[in-house]
Protein backbone atom coordinates (compact mmCIF):
# COMPACT_ATOMS: atom_id res chain seq x y z
CA UNK A 1 0.00 0.00 0.00
CA UNK A 2 2.90 2.47 0.96
CA UNK A 3 4.72 1.39 -2.07
CA UNK A 4 1.67 2.41 -4.02
CA UNK A 5 1.24 5.38 -2.40
CA UNK A 6 4.33 6.96 -3.04
CA UNK A 7 4.28 5.89 -6.82
CA UNK A 8 1.18 7.40 -6.97
CA UNK A 9 0.63 10.49 -4.88
CA UNK A 10 -1.23 12.73 -7.55
CA UNK A 11 -3.74 10.05 -7.88
CA UNK A 12 -4.27 9.78 -4.57
CA UNK A 13 -4.97 13.40 -4.27
CA UNK A 14 -6.91 13.51 -7.29
CA UNK A 15 -8.93 10.96 -5.25
CA UNK A 16 -9.11 12.76 -2.31
CA UNK A 17 -9.96 16.58 -3.85
CA UNK A 18 -12.75 14.91 -5.87
CA UNK A 19 -14.10 13.16 -2.56
CA UNK A 20 -14.42 15.92 -0.43
CA UNK A 21 -14.94 18.15 -2.60
CA UNK A 22 -17.98 15.84 -4.15
CA UNK A 23 -20.01 15.41 -0.49
CA UNK A 24 -19.71 19.10 -0.08
CA UNK A 25 -20.82 19.77 -3.32
CA UNK A 26 -23.78 17.12 -3.17
CA UNK A 27 -24.98 18.19 0.39
CA UNK A 28 -24.83 21.83 -0.59
CA UNK A 29 -26.77 20.85 -3.79
CA UNK A 30 -29.32 18.79 -2.19
CA UNK A 31 -29.81 21.51 0.15
CA UNK A 32 -30.13 24.36 -2.28
CA UNK A 33 -32.62 22.33 -4.10
CA UNK A 34 -34.69 21.45 -1.16
CA UNK A 35 -34.46 25.38 -0.58
CA UNK A 36 -34.93 26.56 -4.05
CA UNK A 37 -38.33 23.67 -4.49
CA UNK A 38 -39.98 25.22 -1.15
CA UNK A 39 -39.31 28.85 -2.43
CA UNK A 40 -40.64 28.63 -5.97
CA UNK A 41 -43.56 26.85 -5.00
CA UNK A 42 -44.48 29.02 -0.96
CA UNK A 43 -43.08 31.98 -1.81
CA UNK A 44 -46.38 33.40 -4.68
CA UNK A 45 -48.52 32.06 -1.88
CA UNK A 46 -46.54 34.18 1.34
CA UNK A 47 -47.86 37.25 2.39
CA UNK A 48 -48.87 39.24 5.49
CA UNK A 49 -52.44 37.85 5.32
CA UNK A 50 -51.54 34.29 5.57
CA UNK A 51 -49.08 34.69 8.55
CA UNK A 52 -52.15 36.55 10.09
CA UNK A 53 -55.25 35.17 9.04
CA UNK A 54 -56.72 31.85 10.75
CA UNK A 55 -57.10 28.73 7.91
CA UNK A 56 -59.96 28.24 5.79
CA UNK A 57 -61.30 24.81 3.97
CA UNK A 58 -58.84 22.75 6.35
CA UNK A 59 -56.37 24.99 5.55
CA UNK A 60 -57.06 24.63 1.94
CA UNK A 61 -57.37 28.48 1.92
CA UNK A 62 -56.57 31.08 4.45
CA UNK A 63 -53.52 31.40 6.26
CA UNK A 64 -51.34 30.37 9.14
CA UNK A 65 -51.95 33.12 11.72
CA UNK A 66 -53.33 30.75 15.01
CA UNK A 67 -50.79 28.18 14.05
CA UNK A 68 -47.78 30.36 14.42
CA UNK A 69 -48.99 31.46 17.41
CA UNK A 70 -49.57 27.75 19.29
CA UNK A 71 -45.88 27.43 17.73
CA UNK A 72 -44.40 29.85 19.41
CA UNK A 73 -46.34 29.11 22.63
CA UNK A 74 -45.23 25.49 22.32
CA UNK A 75 -42.06 26.47 21.76
CA UNK A 76 -41.83 29.01 24.66
CA UNK A 77 -43.36 26.45 27.14
CA UNK A 78 -40.49 24.25 26.14
CA UNK A 79 -37.70 26.45 26.80
CA UNK A 80 -39.02 28.00 29.81
CA UNK A 81 -38.91 24.69 31.66
CA UNK A 82 -36.24 22.85 29.16
CA UNK A 83 -33.56 26.11 30.00
CA UNK A 84 -33.40 26.05 34.00
CA UNK A 85 -33.46 22.36 34.14
CA UNK A 86 -31.09 21.78 31.53
CA UNK A 87 -28.55 23.77 33.20
CA UNK A 88 -28.81 22.88 36.62
CA UNK A 89 -28.38 19.50 35.55
CA UNK A 90 -25.32 20.33 33.60
CA UNK A 91 -24.38 22.45 36.71
CA UNK A 92 -24.96 18.95 39.21
CA UNK A 93 -23.02 16.61 36.62
CA UNK A 94 -19.81 18.85 35.95
CA UNK A 95 -18.96 21.09 39.27
CA UNK A 96 -20.58 19.52 41.81
CA UNK A 97 -20.53 15.53 40.23
CA UNK A 98 -17.34 13.21 40.34
CA UNK A 99 -16.61 12.43 36.79
CA UNK A 100 -16.52 8.65 37.83
CA UNK A 101 -19.61 8.41 40.58
CA UNK A 102 -22.34 6.06 39.63
CA UNK A 103 -25.04 8.64 40.12
CA UNK A 104 -22.47 10.71 37.22
CA UNK A 105 -22.47 7.97 34.82
CA UNK A 106 -25.84 6.50 35.05
CA UNK A 107 -27.51 10.44 34.45
CA UNK A 108 -24.91 10.37 31.42
CA UNK A 109 -25.76 6.75 30.21
CA UNK A 110 -29.69 7.59 30.45
CA UNK A 111 -29.71 10.84 28.85
CA UNK A 112 -27.25 9.25 25.92
CA UNK A 113 -30.07 6.98 25.71
CA UNK A 114 -33.21 8.99 25.74
CA UNK A 115 -31.51 11.30 23.31
CA UNK A 116 -31.68 8.68 20.60
CA UNK A 117 -35.40 7.64 21.71
CA UNK A 118 -37.60 8.05 18.31
CA UNK A 119 -39.71 11.39 19.47
CA UNK A 120 -43.33 9.16 18.81
CA UNK A 121 -42.00 7.39 21.78
CA UNK A 122 -41.88 10.81 23.63
CA UNK A 123 -45.09 11.79 22.02
CA UNK A 124 -47.20 8.29 23.54
CA UNK A 125 -45.52 8.85 26.35
CA UNK A 126 -46.16 13.03 26.90
CA UNK A 127 -49.63 11.93 25.52
CA UNK A 128 -50.18 8.89 28.80
CA UNK A 129 -48.37 11.10 31.29
CA UNK A 130 -49.62 15.03 30.39
CA UNK A 131 -52.61 14.59 28.91
CA UNK A 132 -54.51 11.53 30.74
CA UNK A 133 -52.05 11.52 34.11
CA UNK A 134 -51.86 15.04 34.78
CA UNK A 135 -55.01 15.66 33.43
CA UNK A 136 -53.75 18.54 31.18
CA UNK A 137 -55.52 17.17 28.25
CA UNK A 138 -54.76 18.05 24.74
CA UNK A 139 -52.99 21.61 25.08
CA UNK A 140 -50.16 23.62 24.38
CA UNK A 141 -49.04 23.01 27.95
CA UNK A 142 -48.76 19.33 27.45
CA UNK A 143 -46.95 19.78 24.06
CA UNK A 144 -44.58 22.52 24.79
CA UNK A 145 -43.86 19.78 28.21
CA UNK A 146 -43.18 16.94 26.12
CA UNK A 147 -40.99 18.76 23.49
CA UNK A 148 -38.89 19.70 26.64
CA UNK A 149 -38.46 15.98 27.70
CA UNK A 150 -36.93 15.72 23.98
CA UNK A 151 -34.64 18.38 23.60
CA UNK A 152 -33.35 18.15 27.68
CA UNK A 153 -30.84 15.49 26.93
CA UNK A 154 -29.41 17.76 23.93
CA UNK A 155 -29.38 20.43 26.14
CA UNK A 156 -27.70 19.02 29.35
CA UNK A 157 -24.88 17.24 27.07
CA UNK A 158 -23.93 19.98 25.48
CA UNK A 159 -24.10 22.83 27.90
CA UNK A 160 -22.11 20.19 29.62
CA UNK A 161 -19.58 20.02 26.81
CA UNK A 162 -19.50 23.78 27.53
CA UNK A 163 -19.03 23.49 30.89
CA UNK A 164 -15.95 21.05 30.73
CA UNK A 165 -14.00 23.39 28.09
CA UNK A 166 -14.16 25.90 30.83
CA UNK A 167 -10.41 25.31 32.33
CA UNK A 168 -9.90 24.12 35.47
CA UNK A 169 -7.61 27.23 36.15
CA UNK A 170 -10.36 29.05 36.53
CA UNK A 171 -12.55 27.28 39.20
CA UNK A 172 -8.99 27.01 41.18
CA UNK A 173 -8.28 30.77 40.64
CA UNK A 174 -11.72 31.69 42.01
CA UNK A 175 -10.92 29.36 44.69
CA UNK A 176 -7.93 30.74 45.83
CA UNK A 177 -9.39 34.62 45.56
CA UNK A 178 -11.63 33.22 47.96
CA UNK A 179 -14.56 33.43 45.71
CA UNK A 180 -17.66 31.36 46.96
CA UNK A 181 -19.00 28.49 44.59
CA UNK A 182 -21.91 30.40 43.87
CA UNK A 183 -20.51 33.13 42.88
CA UNK A 184 -17.83 31.27 40.56
CA UNK A 185 -21.17 29.61 39.23
CA UNK A 186 -22.75 32.63 37.97
CA UNK A 187 -19.91 35.08 37.70
CA UNK A 188 -17.17 32.72 35.70
CA UNK A 189 -18.39 29.55 34.68
CA UNK A 190 -22.28 29.80 33.45
CA UNK A 191 -20.77 33.18 30.73
CA UNK A 192 -17.83 30.92 29.85
CA UNK A 193 -19.99 28.33 28.99
CA UNK A 194 -22.29 30.01 27.20
CA UNK A 195 -21.31 28.72 23.55
CA UNK A 196 -21.95 25.04 24.80
CA UNK A 197 -25.48 26.21 26.07
CA UNK A 198 -25.63 28.01 22.39
CA UNK A 199 -24.85 25.10 20.61
CA UNK A 200 -27.38 22.66 22.49
CA UNK A 201 -30.11 25.61 22.13
CA UNK A 202 -29.94 25.69 18.45
CA UNK A 203 -29.85 21.79 18.17
CA UNK A 204 -32.47 21.86 20.43
CA UNK A 205 -34.98 24.52 18.97
CA UNK A 206 -34.43 22.62 15.38
CA UNK A 207 -35.84 19.90 16.67
CA UNK A 208 -38.59 21.41 18.48
CA UNK A 209 -39.57 23.40 16.03
CA UNK A 210 -39.42 20.44 13.37
CA UNK A 211 -42.08 18.45 15.70
CA UNK A 212 -44.43 16.32 14.25
CA UNK A 213 -44.75 13.27 16.14
CA UNK A 214 -44.09 14.30 19.27
CA UNK A 215 -47.07 17.07 18.76
CA UNK A 216 -50.19 15.45 17.17
CA UNK A 217 -51.13 13.28 20.65
CA UNK A 218 -50.39 16.24 23.37
CA UNK A 219 -50.76 19.48 21.71
CA UNK A 220 -53.27 18.14 19.32
CA UNK A 221 -54.56 19.20 15.89
CA UNK A 222 -56.63 22.11 16.74
CA UNK A 223 -56.19 25.18 14.00
CA UNK A 224 -58.31 27.81 16.03
CA UNK A 225 -56.37 30.73 17.82
CA UNK A 226 -55.34 29.60 21.78
CA UNK A 227 -56.86 31.41 24.74
CA UNK A 228 -54.66 30.06 27.07
CA UNK A 229 -52.00 27.48 27.58
CA UNK A 230 -54.38 25.04 28.25
CA UNK A 231 -56.39 25.27 24.76
CA UNK A 232 -54.99 23.03 22.07
CA UNK A 233 -53.13 24.19 19.23
CA UNK A 234 -51.54 22.35 16.01
CA UNK A 235 -48.05 23.15 15.60
CA UNK A 236 -46.41 24.35 12.29
CA UNK A 237 -44.44 21.47 11.34
CA UNK A 238 -48.28 18.88 11.67
CA UNK A 239 -50.03 21.67 9.52
CA UNK A 240 -47.47 20.92 7.07
CA UNK A 241 -48.01 17.60 7.52
CA UNK A 242 -51.62 17.52 7.71
CA UNK A 243 -51.97 20.20 4.66
CA UNK A 244 -49.63 17.53 2.68
CA UNK A 245 -50.63 14.20 3.45
CA UNK A 246 -54.27 14.22 4.49
CA UNK A 247 -55.97 17.14 2.42
CA UNK A 248 -55.95 17.07 -1.16
CA UNK A 249 -55.33 20.49 -2.77
CA UNK A 250 -53.42 21.43 0.78
CA UNK A 251 -49.80 21.41 -1.32
CA UNK A 252 -49.65 25.08 -1.71
CA UNK A 253 -50.14 26.28 1.57
CA UNK A 254 -48.61 23.44 3.00
CA UNK A 255 -45.16 24.79 0.66
CA UNK A 256 -46.03 27.95 1.92
CA UNK A 257 -46.13 26.68 5.31
CA UNK A 258 -42.96 24.79 5.18
CA UNK A 259 -41.20 28.20 3.86
CA UNK A 260 -42.29 30.00 7.10
CA UNK A 261 -40.82 27.16 8.68
CA UNK A 262 -37.54 27.44 7.24
CA UNK A 263 -37.59 31.21 7.48
CA UNK A 264 -38.50 30.90 11.61
CA UNK A 265 -35.37 28.60 12.14
CA UNK A 266 -32.93 30.47 10.02
CA UNK A 267 -34.05 33.19 12.24
CA UNK A 268 -33.73 31.57 15.92
CA UNK A 269 -30.21 30.27 14.64
CA UNK A 270 -29.26 33.40 13.01
CA UNK A 271 -30.27 35.46 16.63
CA UNK A 272 -28.49 32.86 18.47
CA UNK A 273 -25.54 33.08 16.99
CA UNK A 274 -25.26 36.81 16.76
CA UNK A 275 -26.39 36.55 20.37
CA UNK A 276 -23.00 34.10 20.52
CA UNK A 277 -21.14 36.60 19.21
CA UNK A 278 -21.53 40.21 20.06
CA UNK A 279 -24.88 39.85 22.36
CA UNK A 280 -23.25 38.66 25.40
CA UNK A 281 -21.11 41.52 27.19
CA UNK A 282 -20.11 38.81 29.93
CA UNK A 283 -18.57 36.51 27.26
CA UNK A 284 -14.83 35.28 28.53
CA UNK A 285 -13.05 33.73 25.92
CA UNK A 286 -12.17 30.52 26.66
CA UNK A 287 -9.02 29.69 24.22
CA UNK B 1 -21.76 18.65 49.62
CA UNK B 2 -22.86 21.72 48.77
CA UNK B 3 -26.55 23.04 49.38
CA UNK B 4 -29.44 23.39 47.59
CA UNK B 5 -29.15 27.55 48.02
CA UNK B 6 -25.25 27.66 47.10
CA UNK B 7 -26.45 26.63 43.58
CA UNK B 8 -29.45 27.91 43.51
CA UNK B 9 -29.69 31.73 44.89
CA UNK B 10 -32.93 32.48 46.94
CA UNK B 11 -34.41 34.43 44.39
CA UNK B 12 -34.18 31.70 41.52
CA UNK B 13 -35.86 29.48 43.61
CA UNK B 14 -38.72 31.87 44.97
CA UNK B 15 -39.30 32.29 40.95
CA UNK B 16 -39.65 29.03 40.26
CA UNK B 17 -42.58 28.47 43.08
CA UNK B 18 -44.64 31.35 41.51
CA UNK B 19 -44.49 29.85 38.04
CA UNK B 20 -45.51 26.40 39.54
CA UNK B 21 -48.03 28.23 41.60
CA UNK B 22 -49.23 29.90 38.49
CA UNK B 23 -49.30 27.05 36.15
CA UNK B 24 -51.80 25.41 38.86
CA UNK B 25 -53.69 28.46 39.01
CA UNK B 26 -54.52 28.16 35.23
CA UNK B 27 -55.45 24.92 35.22
CA UNK B 28 -58.08 25.45 37.89
CA UNK B 29 -58.99 28.24 36.24
CA UNK B 30 -59.87 25.67 32.51
CA UNK B 31 -62.00 23.49 34.76
CA UNK B 32 -65.03 26.10 35.44
CA UNK B 33 -65.71 25.96 31.72
CA UNK B 34 -69.47 24.83 32.30
CA UNK B 35 -72.84 24.28 30.14
CA UNK B 36 -75.65 27.23 31.01
CA UNK B 37 -79.28 26.19 30.78
CA UNK B 38 -79.79 29.35 28.60
CA UNK B 39 -77.52 29.26 25.71
CA UNK B 40 -74.79 26.31 24.76
CA UNK B 41 -71.54 26.30 26.30
CA UNK B 42 -68.96 24.58 26.89
CA UNK B 43 -65.91 22.11 25.13
CA UNK B 44 -66.62 19.33 22.69
CA UNK B 45 -63.49 17.50 22.01
CA UNK B 46 -63.62 15.30 19.50
CA UNK B 47 -61.19 12.44 18.46
CA UNK B 48 -60.96 9.46 15.67
CA UNK B 49 -59.92 8.99 11.86
CA UNK B 50 -57.87 11.31 10.07
CA UNK B 51 -60.35 10.93 7.45
CA UNK B 52 -62.93 12.75 9.10
CA UNK B 53 -60.69 15.39 11.25
CA UNK B 54 -60.74 17.94 8.07
CA UNK B 55 -64.47 17.52 7.85
CA UNK B 56 -65.35 17.93 11.41
CA UNK B 57 -63.14 20.36 12.01
CA UNK B 58 -65.14 22.38 9.51
CA UNK B 59 -68.06 21.98 10.37
CA UNK B 60 -66.94 22.41 14.29
CA UNK B 61 -65.52 25.38 12.62
CA UNK B 62 -69.29 26.57 11.63
CA UNK B 63 -70.80 25.24 14.84
CA UNK B 64 -68.81 27.25 16.88
CA UNK B 65 -69.64 30.65 14.46
CA UNK B 66 -73.63 29.70 15.33
CA UNK B 67 -73.12 28.72 19.37
CA UNK B 68 -70.24 31.43 20.09
CA UNK B 69 -69.81 30.36 23.74
CA UNK B 70 -68.72 26.27 22.00
CA UNK B 71 -65.54 25.38 21.75
CA UNK B 72 -64.99 22.13 19.27
CA UNK B 73 -61.81 20.50 19.34
CA UNK B 74 -61.18 17.63 16.63
CA UNK B 75 -58.22 15.69 17.36
CA UNK B 76 -57.29 13.13 15.17
CA UNK B 77 -55.47 9.75 15.40
CA UNK B 78 -57.67 6.43 13.73
CA UNK B 79 -60.69 5.22 13.73
CA UNK B 80 -59.81 2.72 16.42
CA UNK B 81 -58.86 5.70 18.43
CA UNK B 82 -61.89 7.33 17.89
CA UNK B 83 -63.91 4.21 19.25
CA UNK B 84 -61.45 3.70 22.02
CA UNK B 85 -61.41 7.75 23.41
CA UNK B 86 -65.81 7.58 22.65
CA UNK B 87 -65.39 4.66 24.96
CA UNK B 88 -63.19 5.60 27.92
CA UNK B 89 -64.47 8.86 28.09
CA UNK B 90 -61.57 10.53 26.40
CA UNK B 91 -63.45 12.35 24.23
CA UNK B 92 -66.99 13.37 23.51
CA UNK B 93 -67.50 12.06 20.45
CA UNK B 94 -65.53 9.05 18.33
CA UNK B 95 -64.98 9.48 14.69
CA UNK B 96 -65.30 6.40 12.89
CA UNK B 97 -64.45 6.83 8.99
CA UNK B 98 -66.08 2.67 8.49
CA UNK B 99 -69.25 0.75 9.00
CA UNK B 100 -69.27 0.07 12.78
CA UNK B 101 -68.19 -3.82 13.78
CA UNK B 102 -70.67 -5.90 15.92
CA UNK B 103 -68.09 -5.37 18.73
CA UNK B 104 -68.86 -2.22 18.72
CA UNK B 105 -72.59 -2.24 19.10
CA UNK B 106 -72.65 -0.92 22.55
CA UNK B 107 -71.79 3.43 20.82
CA UNK B 108 -74.41 4.89 19.64
CA UNK B 109 -73.34 5.68 15.83
CA UNK B 110 -74.73 8.77 13.56
CA UNK B 111 -73.29 8.67 9.83
CA UNK B 112 -72.76 11.96 8.34
CA UNK B 113 -71.31 11.20 5.19
CA UNK B 114 -69.76 8.56 2.69
CA UNK B 115 -66.61 7.59 1.04
CA UNK B 116 -65.76 5.53 -1.32
CA UNK B 117 -62.47 3.11 -2.18
CA UNK B 118 -61.40 3.01 -5.41
CA UNK B 119 -58.16 1.71 -7.14
CA UNK B 120 -55.76 3.78 -8.57
CA UNK B 121 -52.69 3.15 -11.08
CA UNK B 122 -50.68 5.37 -12.90
CA UNK B 123 -51.97 7.31 -15.96
CA UNK B 124 -49.45 5.88 -17.93
CA UNK B 125 -50.33 2.88 -17.38
CA UNK B 126 -51.87 0.74 -20.49
CA UNK B 127 -54.33 -1.65 -18.00
CA UNK B 128 -57.75 -0.07 -18.02
CA UNK B 129 -59.61 -2.45 -15.83
CA UNK B 130 -58.87 -5.40 -13.64
CA UNK B 131 -61.26 -8.12 -12.25
CA UNK B 132 -61.91 -8.76 -8.37
CA UNK B 133 -59.79 -11.58 -8.67
CA UNK B 134 -56.73 -10.30 -10.20
CA UNK B 135 -56.95 -7.41 -7.88
CA UNK B 136 -56.73 -10.02 -5.27
CA UNK B 137 -53.95 -12.37 -6.93
CA UNK B 138 -51.93 -9.18 -7.50
CA UNK B 139 -52.08 -8.23 -3.58
CA UNK B 140 -51.25 -11.96 -2.34
CA UNK B 141 -48.35 -11.47 -4.79
CA UNK B 142 -49.48 -14.42 -6.99
CA UNK B 143 -49.33 -12.05 -9.45
CA UNK B 144 -46.14 -9.60 -9.53
CA UNK B 145 -46.09 -8.49 -13.29
CA UNK B 146 -48.17 -6.37 -14.75
CA UNK B 147 -47.44 -8.56 -18.72
CA UNK B 148 -50.01 -11.20 -16.30
CA UNK B 149 -53.17 -8.54 -16.37
CA UNK B 150 -52.65 -7.22 -20.03
CA UNK B 151 -49.73 -4.68 -19.25
CA UNK B 152 -46.17 -3.85 -20.47
CA UNK B 153 -43.49 -6.25 -19.10
CA UNK B 154 -42.75 -5.08 -15.73
CA UNK B 155 -43.13 -5.49 -11.95
CA UNK B 156 -45.82 -4.24 -9.74
CA UNK B 157 -45.53 -2.26 -6.89
CA UNK B 158 -48.00 -2.66 -4.27
CA UNK B 159 -49.20 -0.15 -1.82
CA UNK B 160 -51.03 -0.90 0.96
CA UNK B 161 -52.14 0.98 3.83
CA UNK B 162 -51.48 0.90 7.09
CA UNK B 163 -53.00 -1.04 10.12
CA UNK B 164 -55.36 0.54 11.60
CA UNK B 165 -56.98 2.79 8.56
CA UNK B 166 -60.20 3.22 7.76
CA UNK B 167 -59.86 2.49 3.58
CA UNK B 168 -57.31 -0.86 4.39
CA UNK B 169 -60.43 -2.29 6.31
CA UNK B 170 -62.33 -1.45 3.80
CA UNK B 171 -60.54 -2.64 1.00
CA UNK B 172 -59.93 -6.05 2.90
CA UNK B 173 -63.68 -6.74 3.66
CA UNK B 174 -64.65 -5.81 0.09
CA UNK B 175 -61.80 -8.33 -1.21
CA UNK B 176 -62.63 -11.11 1.63
CA UNK B 177 -58.49 -10.86 2.53
CA UNK B 178 -56.22 -10.65 5.70
CA UNK B 179 -53.79 -8.51 6.05
CA UNK B 180 -51.06 -11.13 6.01
CA UNK B 181 -51.80 -12.13 2.61
CA UNK B 182 -51.28 -9.00 1.38
CA UNK B 183 -47.44 -9.00 0.05
CA UNK B 184 -47.10 -4.83 0.55
CA UNK B 185 -43.97 -3.56 -1.06
CA UNK B 186 -44.75 -0.16 0.43
CA UNK B 187 -46.62 0.87 2.95
CA UNK B 188 -48.64 4.13 3.54
CA UNK B 189 -50.88 6.83 5.75
CA UNK B 190 -53.04 8.95 4.56
CA UNK B 191 -55.05 9.04 1.31
CA UNK B 192 -52.95 12.23 0.07
CA UNK B 193 -49.42 9.73 0.54
CA UNK B 194 -51.03 6.92 -1.79
CA UNK B 195 -52.09 9.42 -4.18
CA UNK B 196 -48.45 10.95 -4.77
CA UNK B 197 -46.88 7.40 -4.09
CA UNK B 198 -48.94 5.97 -7.70
CA UNK B 199 -48.39 9.26 -9.08
CA UNK B 200 -44.72 9.08 -8.45
CA UNK B 201 -44.21 5.37 -9.57
CA UNK B 202 -45.67 4.13 -13.51
CA UNK B 203 -45.63 0.55 -11.60
CA UNK B 204 -48.07 0.84 -8.47
CA UNK B 205 -51.00 0.05 -7.88
CA UNK B 206 -53.00 1.47 -4.53
CA UNK B 207 -56.04 2.10 -3.10
CA UNK B 208 -57.34 5.60 -1.75
CA UNK B 209 -60.62 7.65 -0.95
CA UNK B 210 -62.30 7.98 -4.35
CA UNK B 211 -63.18 12.22 -3.29
CA UNK B 212 -59.12 12.59 -2.98
CA UNK B 213 -58.93 10.55 -6.01
CA UNK B 214 -61.31 12.16 -8.19
CA UNK B 215 -59.72 16.18 -7.12
CA UNK B 216 -56.11 15.05 -7.68
CA UNK B 217 -57.22 13.29 -11.36
CA UNK B 218 -58.72 16.51 -11.57
CA UNK B 219 -56.29 18.69 -10.86
CA UNK B 220 -53.89 16.78 -13.54
CA UNK B 221 -52.50 14.34 -11.13
CA UNK B 222 -51.14 11.23 -13.16
CA UNK B 223 -53.35 8.63 -11.67
CA UNK B 224 -56.28 6.78 -12.63
CA UNK B 225 -59.50 5.21 -11.12
CA UNK B 226 -60.18 1.97 -12.08
CA UNK B 227 -63.76 0.19 -12.16
CA UNK B 228 -64.71 -2.36 -9.12
CA UNK B 229 -67.16 -5.01 -9.75
CA UNK B 230 -68.26 -3.35 -13.47
CA UNK B 231 -69.00 0.23 -11.41
CA UNK B 232 -67.00 3.34 -12.22
CA UNK B 233 -65.45 4.69 -9.47
CA UNK B 234 -66.88 7.76 -8.69
CA UNK B 235 -68.85 10.11 -6.29
CA UNK B 236 -71.78 9.70 -8.21
CA UNK B 237 -71.63 6.05 -7.83
CA UNK B 238 -71.04 6.34 -4.52
CA UNK B 239 -73.64 8.65 -3.57
CA UNK B 240 -76.34 6.38 -5.40
CA UNK B 241 -74.70 3.42 -3.56
CA UNK B 242 -74.03 1.53 -6.60
CA UNK B 243 -69.85 1.07 -6.44
CA UNK B 244 -69.16 -1.86 -3.92
CA UNK B 245 -66.28 -0.72 -2.56
CA UNK B 246 -68.10 1.94 -0.25
CA UNK B 247 -67.88 3.05 3.28
CA UNK B 248 -70.18 5.53 5.88
CA UNK B 249 -68.52 7.75 7.57
CA UNK B 250 -69.46 7.97 11.78
CA UNK B 251 -69.09 10.12 14.57
CA UNK B 252 -70.11 7.84 17.66
CA UNK B 253 -70.80 8.33 21.17
CA UNK B 254 -70.65 5.95 24.15
CA UNK B 255 -74.04 7.39 25.90
CA UNK B 256 -77.09 8.45 24.23
CA UNK B 257 -75.89 12.32 23.63
CA UNK B 258 -77.53 14.95 25.00
CA UNK B 259 -77.07 18.72 24.81
CA UNK B 260 -74.36 20.12 23.31
CA UNK B 261 -73.23 16.68 21.36
CA UNK B 262 -76.80 16.22 20.29
CA UNK B 263 -77.12 19.34 19.04
CA UNK B 264 -73.74 19.07 17.17
CA UNK B 265 -74.57 15.61 16.19
CA UNK B 266 -78.21 16.76 14.88
CA UNK B 267 -75.99 20.09 12.80
CA UNK B 268 -73.27 17.74 11.58
CA UNK B 269 -76.38 15.03 9.62
CA UNK B 270 -78.13 18.36 9.12
CA UNK B 271 -78.59 19.76 4.98
CA UNK B 272 -76.78 23.02 6.51
CA UNK B 273 -73.37 20.85 6.02
CA UNK B 274 -73.79 19.49 2.99
CA UNK B 275 -71.45 21.96 1.60
CA UNK B 276 -68.74 21.22 3.83
CA UNK B 277 -69.61 17.69 3.17
CA UNK B 278 -68.61 18.60 -0.78
CA UNK B 279 -66.09 20.67 -0.53
CA UNK B 280 -63.97 18.10 1.44
CA UNK B 281 -64.58 15.27 -1.41
CA UNK B 282 -67.26 13.62 0.58
CA UNK B 283 -70.20 12.30 -0.56
CA UNK B 284 -73.66 13.51 1.64
CA UNK B 285 -75.80 10.70 2.47
CA UNK B 286 -79.01 11.99 1.43
CA UNK B 287 -79.34 14.85 -1.48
Amino acid sequence: MVEVATQQPNTREWLAFVLVWGSAVLVTATFCWLLGDIIWHGLSHLSWIFLTAPPENAGRRGGIGPILVSTFLILGVCLAVSLPIGIGTAVLLVEFTSDHSLFGRLTRRSLDVLAGVPSIVFGLFGNAFFCKTLGLGFSILSGGLTLACMVLPILIRSTEEGFRAVPSNYRLSAAALGLSRTTTLFHLLLPAAVPGLLVGLVLGVGRAIAETAALIFTSGYVDRMPESLLDSGRALSIHIFDLSMNVSGGDANAYASALVLIILLLIINGTVSWLATYGLHRKIVTV
Amino acid sequence: MYRLTQIFPQKALGSFVVFLCASYLGIGGSATAQTSTDQLSGKLVITGASTLAPLISEIGKRFESLHPKVRVDVQTGGSSRGVADARQGLADIGMVSRAMKDEEKDLYAYPVARDGVGIILHKDNPVQALTDDQVVAIYMGKITNWKDVGGNDVPITVVNKAEGRSTLEVFLHYFKLKNTDVKAHVVIGDNEQGVKTVAGNRNAIGYVSIGTAEYDESQGVPIKLLPTGGVAASTETVRNSTFPMSRPLHIVTRTSPVELAKTFIDYAQSRAVHDIIKQQYFVPLVD
